[in-house]
Order: C-alpha cells, then structure tokens, then sequence
C-alpha cells in the first residue's frame, strides 16, 4: 500500500516539476552547456576563424588581478544593495502586511510594484535627470535652501547605489510581505497579552517566521546584482567598471565570446559558492 | 511611544518608500511633456511628443507587441513554475537539491549571456528567431523567479493542512484546488507580477531572438539609445504605466488579493 | 538628358521584370535608411529595401558569419574590409554596375584597404573625423592642440568614446606617435593614465553625447565630424576643431556579401548612395563627408562638410585608420580595460 502511494506521488511530482524544468533544459541548460563549450575554445567556431580547445580563458581571470578585483568590487555591489534593500524594504512590508487594513493594503501593494513594470533603461536615465548637476534633485534643494547649492550625485557609486536599490527593492518587499501576511495575528495577540513587549515580539516572533521571505528576496536581490552593468555603466561614469560590464564589452564590443562565457561561469561559481557557505548560517536563523 | 503613534510612523515611513520609488516614474512622466529634445530643465510645457508619438508606429506596434507577449509569457510561466514549486514543497526525492540549485543559473549569469546562449543554440536547433523563439526565451527567463517567489510563499504554508486534508478522504488535486492553491494565491499572483515584469523589460534577450522589424519595446528603446532618445520614448513608457495603473488599482477594488486575514 | 532617359526606361523594365527585395546591413540612422531615399530607390529600380542594424564592427562580423545568405549590401569600415575579404565574407566589386564609379575620388576608390588583393571590395562611400569637440560656453577661443583634454582646468568636464582601441590611437597621437604604427605603448599607457581622471564619464552614442553635451557636463569631449555638423544643426553650443597633432580619420565602404543571391539589386543600390542626389539632400541633415567629388561640389558653402572637411590644411593632418592586427586590439583592450577597472 505505501509503495504505491510512493509511486503516484513520485508520478505526480515528475508530472508538476516535468513541464517547467524540460522548458529550462531546452532554453537555458542547453545553450549554457554550450556556452561551457564555447568558454573551453581558441575562437569562437563562425565563418573560416580557427580554434582549438584551451583553457586560457578560464586562465585568464588568474593571470591579472584585474578580473578577481572587478569581481571583489561586484560583490562588494551586490552586499552594498542587498543590505539596504533588506533595511529599507523589510519595515516597508512590515507596515504594509500588518499596519494597513482592508482594501487599500492590496491597492498599496500594486502600488508598490508598479514601478516595476517601468522600462528599466527609461528608468535609469530618470534617475539621471534626477541626481545629476543641473537636475531635479539639484534644483529642488536649491529652491529650498537659501544659498547656493549645487549637487551632482551622478557618476558616483552613490548613484549606481540608489540606482540598484530604487530597481531591486520590490523584490525584498514583495517576498517579505508574502511571508509576514502570512504570520497569525492571533499569535501576536497572544504574545501581547502574555505580557511581551514589543521588542521580544519582534525579535522572537516576527523576524524568525518572515526570514523565508527575507532570504529569498536577499538571494534575488544579491545574485542578479552582481552580474549587473546596465546601472554602473549609465550611473557610473568613469567610474562604472564592473565585473558584469567587462563580460558584457566581451560580448558587445570586444567579441571573445569565449572569454565572455568563461568570465560567466566564474561568476556563477562564486555565486553559487556563496549560496552554499551561507545557507546553513541563514538555515539557522530560521527557527 | 503609543501603538497609534508607531502606526503613523509607519504610514509616514511607507510614504516615503512610495515616494522613492515613484520620483524616476514621476520624473520620467513629467519629462514627456516637457518641449526640451534634451532633457533640459527648465521645463516648459508641451504634447508634441505625445503627438509625434501618434505617428509613429514603430513604437506603437512595439508596445503592442510586448504587452501580449509579456501576457503569454505570465500565464505560461505562472502556470509551470507554481507546479514546479508546489512540487518541491510537497515531496522528497532524490535529486530535489539538485533542481533548487539549477534555478540559480538563469537569475545568475547575466541575461546577455543567456541571451547569446539561446540565439546560437536555437539557430543551431532549427527554432530561429521570431516571436515564438522570444517566447520561449522570456518564459525560460521567468520560470526561476515564479518557483522562488511561490515557495517563499509556501514556506510559510502548513503542511499539516494538507495531510489533514489528504486524511479526509481528498484527492491530490482536490487539496491541490481546496487547500493549497487559496493560501499561496497571493505568492502566484505575486510570481505573475515577476513574470509579467521581466518579459515586458527585457530586453537582451528580445535582442538576439526577434526577427528585426518585428521588435519590442525595449529592444527599440535600447536601439533608440544609438539613434536618438526622444521624450517620445517616456510618452510610451507614460501611457503604459497609467494604464497598468488604472488596471492595478481596479484589480485591486474588484478583488481581495492580499487578503483580509 | 541620355542617362535620364536611359535610366527610366531600365527602371520601366526593372519594374517587371525582377523586383528584389535587398536587406542591408549597417549603423542605425546612418543614410541607408533614410525614408526618403529609400522611397526613391523602390520608385526608380522597383526593389525593395529591409533593413538590419548593428551596434559595433564586430557585431557586423558576427552577423556577416551567421547568416549566410540574409545580406545584400553591407557597410564595412575600411579598417575592417580586409578582414571580411580574408575570411570570404565579402565579393569583389563589379565596377561597370557603378554608373558614379567615375565621379569618386581618385584616391579614395584606389585606397589599399578597400581594395584588399587588388581588387575592390567596398565602394568608398563616406568618411569623416573623429576629433575633438567643445562647449563654446566655456571656450571662447577654440584650443588648437589635443592636450587641451588633459588640462587640469577642465578636470571631471572632459569625455571621450568608451573603445580601447580610439582611445590608444588619441594617447599615440597626443604623444606624437602615428596611430598605425605604435612603437611606445607604455607612453600611450602614461598618457591614457593622465587622461582617465580627467573624465567624468564616456559616452557612447551620437545621443548620450548631446544629452551631456546640454547639460554641461561636457567642456571638450572627442566626437565624431558627421555627428557634429548633426549637434550643431540642433542649435547646440558646439564647435568642432581639429588639433595640430591630428584627427582620426575612418573610411566607410559600402560591400556585397559574397553569398548575396541579389547582387544586381546591390549595386545598384549602393550606386543611389553614392549619386550626388542623394548626398546633397543627405547633407543637408548632416552626414559625413562623401566619396564623391561632383556631390562634394555641389553643397552649398556654408555646409559643415563643405567648410570643415574641404580645407586641405585640415585634411593633411588626419591620419587614416588602417586595419589592426587581431593581437595588437587584443592588447590595446586589455590595456584600455585594466585602466579603466583601475578606477
């Protein structure tokens, strides 16, 4: 008798998990697998260009310090944009999960994410026009204050900051309200009327149940960061170079797709790597 | 400190949030009635480049475009990844590590990558380019974000519930409907959000797959950056927020999403 | 009068007898796609135009190599025909289907690069300057040498293209050297180390630059000649000037994939791009200098091209890009991108 149920629920999983992962397998596993292969070659295999197998790309990262600390400055990024993220998104939640009631929580929330379905791109040549000399940000301070103020916040790491921030807070948001909604107020209620005090609450109850959606929305945070270049190329100037723009001028401008991909492996090595050392710290903190 | 005061601390913080998170969507909609090709404050009024924007199809059919495109991919996504979620939060099995893990590639490597990836491979396997190539590549390119959102979501779902339920007498799929499905609502409604989000703006990888002069939004806005970057390109992006604005806040009336718990 | 006779009455018989459609391949907004002229070519020949764009050489290249067949003019710098010749991308010109071939500049139609194993392979179509440009708010006398880039006074208000290799070739030429033949790389890498704090930031299109540009957060910035004379026509406070140490000088050539199934179509398309008719109307929007002498004559005195790029002083200081080696732009990238992470 358990053996069949065994089996049924085997056939149910593969029958629920079947249809999204063939549709990754032949979108993404596949290509990549061959962007591992192109990764491995001289050149890449177009037109009448010679190539052989090498690993001189992979090499590549270790002959120069250039690439390890481009990547250390990406993960630094990544962290910068995760932490506050989670400090600004996850009170934001908090009072949109358990401060506001009825209709309007679920019309804030839309709200919320709206800026989301904005074009990036259009986005961040906003933030531009905000932050920059002569801009919205400059003019306005100096309409207020009564000397003379002139503030150009743009090409900076500060802009490529608020940049990433201001593009990735919804997702923090949005993880960290799914799991605080789903906290029981009556367990709350119960913690207060045995006498907790606020800050126990917060720290016993609140924090350890919506830590799920904490980390989750980190991880979605933290990972794309890192690779990123639309934002540190437009916000920062000068400044702007980084891991995800040099892979990105390998593809666009330089065209050593095979050192583009090799670069784009090592990065998700070292993301993945992080994941796995810190997952049985954030396992713990979950109760 | 009163519950009332923290309260209105907190809607004040919220405001805030908002306002933060609306002042580039604001910026960018008060530029497009600004007469200035450069951006340039000062500001002065004018609707020529909504007008410009009427004659040009280009950008019209773009839009267009994306909004089904990006409906397809949602529904599609949805669909897969909440299955695809349900089943990793329900059962045990060898491997299931494994699947959690490759979900990580997609968000991972950066889209540019991803997106040469799947031009060289699709060319090689015969799917080309063309709408249904773009499809492909946008649903693939959800799919990670919809299974993460929805098990942040089921993770906080009692799996008691369900085996009360399965005890009862209920089959898979009626606990499926009855029980799980209404509590993780909010975490599918929410993956779709994702998924819509990420098709309608990506452009990368719209890039590579579609056929040149059946575009999408942002491969022409991405595209316009060489050419010229006229307001016209915020009068679109303009209307296309207000009009999710409008649907978003009658959603949001006609339904209970987010729920009265 | 004969030729426009003659001409109409091939165009009735083209009309019926064999309306191609020719894709071409080339920059976005560069000429070939010009609504207008496009009209003009479907009315005169009955072939139809599509268009495809790339954002770099090398994403030509790559187009080029992928898809055998798709294209039937492409746009090819002369720095890169070579190339595309040794790799069997591209056809030998048919000289005969030029009727303009007469009017082109002598030198430019002899030029080695475009004729890579002696024989043509890109139609010189047009060319033009990468130099320098500044705000004439700050300037009110125009500076006169390349160093005016690493001026302390216009430190975080200068910009320059972000490309290793137009970055080496502006250090090579600030140092004295010819950009085609670097000997001193390391004084090119002292140099472009000088110049990188002095940027605020690159720009990397004709549209970042005059978004900067007007609001002043440029006071000098390197620039294209074609683009400029655009700027300039738009009303903003720029000025082109080329240096005593030299401009840049790029050749575009207009080139038939080798496995074009149209080539008649082609060329004749190309020959519409190099007829004064459409170059004068072209200019008139602004557009880089043409290979063709008789359209060159015929812009009105006051055109940029006309002042700027018909001043023989000017013309002897630019030094014509010629093809890189494979090995050189690999390490002229390197070099340009371990400045820049140095940041």
């Amino acid at each position: 008798m358990s053996d069949l149920i065994a089996r049924s629920d085997r056939l149910r999983a593969a029958a629920l998990l079947s249809p999204a992962y063939i549709w990754l397998t032949v979108a993404v596993f596949l290509p990549l697998s061959a962007m591992i292969f192109f990764s491995l070659l001289s050149d890449v295999p177009f037109g009448d260009r010679t190539w052989h197998f090498t690993l001189e790309n992979y090499g590549a990262f270790f002959e120069s310090t250039t690439y390890a600390r481009l990547l250390w400055k990406s993960l630094m990024l990544g962290v910068t944009v995760t932490v506050v993220s989670v400090i600004v998104g996850f009170p934001c939640a908090y009072v949109l999960a358990k401060v506001v009631r009825g209709r309007a929580r679920g019309a804030l929330f839309l709200l919320v994410i709206l800026p989301f379905w904005s074009n990036s791109l259009v986005r961040i040549f906003s933030w531009a026009i905000v932050l920059r000399g002569n801009g919205v940000l400059s003019t306005a301070i100096d309409a207020v204050l009564p000397w003379d103020v002139r503030i150009n916040l743009m090409f900076s790491p500060t802009a490529i900051v608020i940049g990433l921030v201001h593009s990735y807070l919804p997702y923090v948001i949005l993880t960290s309200y799914l799991a605080l909604q789903a906290i029981d107020d009556s367990l709350i209620e119960a913690a207060r009327s045995l006498g907790a005090k606020r800050r126990t609450i917060l720290l016993r109850i609140i924090l350890p149940l919506s830590t799920p959606g904490i980390i989750a929305g980190a991880v979605l945070i933290f990972v794309p960061v890192v690779g990123s270049f639309m934002e540190p190329r437009l916000l920062g100037g000068r400044l702007g170079t980084y891991y995800g723009t040099v892979i990105e001028d390998q593809f666009v401008a330089v065209f050593n797709w095979p050192l583009g991909a090799a670069l784009s492996f090592i990065l998700l090595a070292v993301v993945l790597t992080i994941l796995a050392i810190a997952s049985p710290i954030l396992r713990r903190a979950q109760v | 400190m009163s519950n009332r005061f923290l309260s209105r601390i907190g809607l004040l913080y919220l405001g805030m949030i908002l306002f933060f998170l609306y002042a580039p969507i604001l910026v960018m909609a008060v530029m497009s009635f600004n007469a200035s090709e450069f951006y340039q404050l000062p500001f002065s009024y004018s609707t020529e480049w909504y007008e410009r924007l009427q004659r040009n199809d280009e950008i019209l059919t773009a839009a267009w475009r994306s909004v089904w495109i990006a409906i397809i991919t949602t529904i599609i996504a949805t669909t897969l990844g909440t299955s695809a979620a349900i089943a990793l939060f329900r059962y045990e099995f060898t491997g299931k590590r494994v699947l959690q893990v490759l979900l990580f590639p997609p968000i991972a490597i950066p889209w540019l990558i991803t997106g040469t990836a799947m031009l060289i491979f699709f060319f090689g396997v015969g799917i080309g380019r063309g709408t249904p190539a773009v499809i492909i590549g946008h649903v693939a390119l959800a799919l990670p974000y919809v299974i993460v959102v929805v098990t942040a979501r089921l993770s906080t779902f009692d799996r008691s519930l369900e085996e009360a339920a399965r005890s009862l007498g209920a089959s898979a799929w009626q606990v499926t409907r009855g029980v799980t499905l209404p509590w993780i609502l909010p975490g599918v409604i929410a993956g779709g959000l994702f998924a819509f989000a990420v098709s309608f703006d990506q452009f990368v990888v719209s890039y590579f797959l579609a056929e040149p002069g059946d575009s999408t939004l942002p491969v022409l806005i991405y595209t316009a950056i060489r050419k010229g970057f006229t307001p016209e390109i915020n009068a679109v992006s303009t209307i296309i927020i207000a009009i999710s604005m409008g649907i978003m806040l009658l959603a949001a009336r006609f339904s209970n999403f987010g729920g009265e718990r | 009068m004969k030729r426009l006779l003659l001409t109409s009455i091939l165009a009735m018989a083209a009309y019926g007898a064999n309306a191609d459609e020719i894709r071409v391949l080339n920059w976005q907004g560069y000429g070939t796609d010009l609504d207008w002229a496009v009209s003009a070519f479907s009315e005169k020949t009955g072939h139809t135009v599509v268009h495809e764009y790339f954002t770099s050489e090398q994403e030509m290249l790559t187009k080029l190599r992928t898809n055998p067949g798709a294209y039937d003019v492409v746009l090819i710098n002369a720095a890169y025909t070579a190339q595309a010749q040794e790799e069997g991308l591209i056809a030998a010109i048919d000289k005969s289907k030029i009727s303009n071939m007469a009017d082109l500049d002598p030198g430019l139609v002899a030029n080695v690069d475009l004729n890579p194993g002696g024989s043509m392979h890109g139609v010189p179509w047009t060319w033009g300057l990468t130099s320098i440009a500044v705000n004439t708010n700050d300037f009110s006398d125009l500076p006169t040498s390349l160093s005016v880039l690493w001026d302390p006074a216009w430190t975080g208000r200068v910009s320059i293209r972000d490309d290793g290799l137009e970055a080496v070739q502006f250090a090579a030429m600030a140092t004295g050297q010819n950009l085609n033949e670097i000997s001193d790389l390391d004084a090119v890498k002292a140099k472009l180390e000088e110049l990188l704090p002095q940027i605020t930031t690159f720009w990397s299109s004709e549209n970042d630059w005059n978004q900067f540009m007007s609001a002043g957060d440029f006071a000098v910035a390197t620039y294209w000649s074609g683009s400029a004379s655009r700027s300039i026509a738009k009303g903003l406070p720029v000025a082109f000037v080329v240096p005593e140490e030299g401009a840049l000088g790029w050749l575009d050539g207009l080139s038939i994939p080798a496995s074009s199934t149209k080539q008649d179509a082609a060329h004749a398309f190309i020959d519409w791009m190099v007829d004064p008719e459409f170059y004068v109307k072209w200019d008139a929007d602004g557009a880089p200098a043409t290979s063709n002498l008789k359209a060159a004559a015929a812009l009105p005195e006051a055109s940029f091209n006309r002042k700027v790029l018909g001043d023989p002083d000017v013309v002897a200081k630019v030094q014509f890009m010629k093809p890189v080696s494979d090995e050189k732009r690999e390490t002229y990238l390197k070099l340009w991108q371990d400045l820049k992470a140095a940041q």
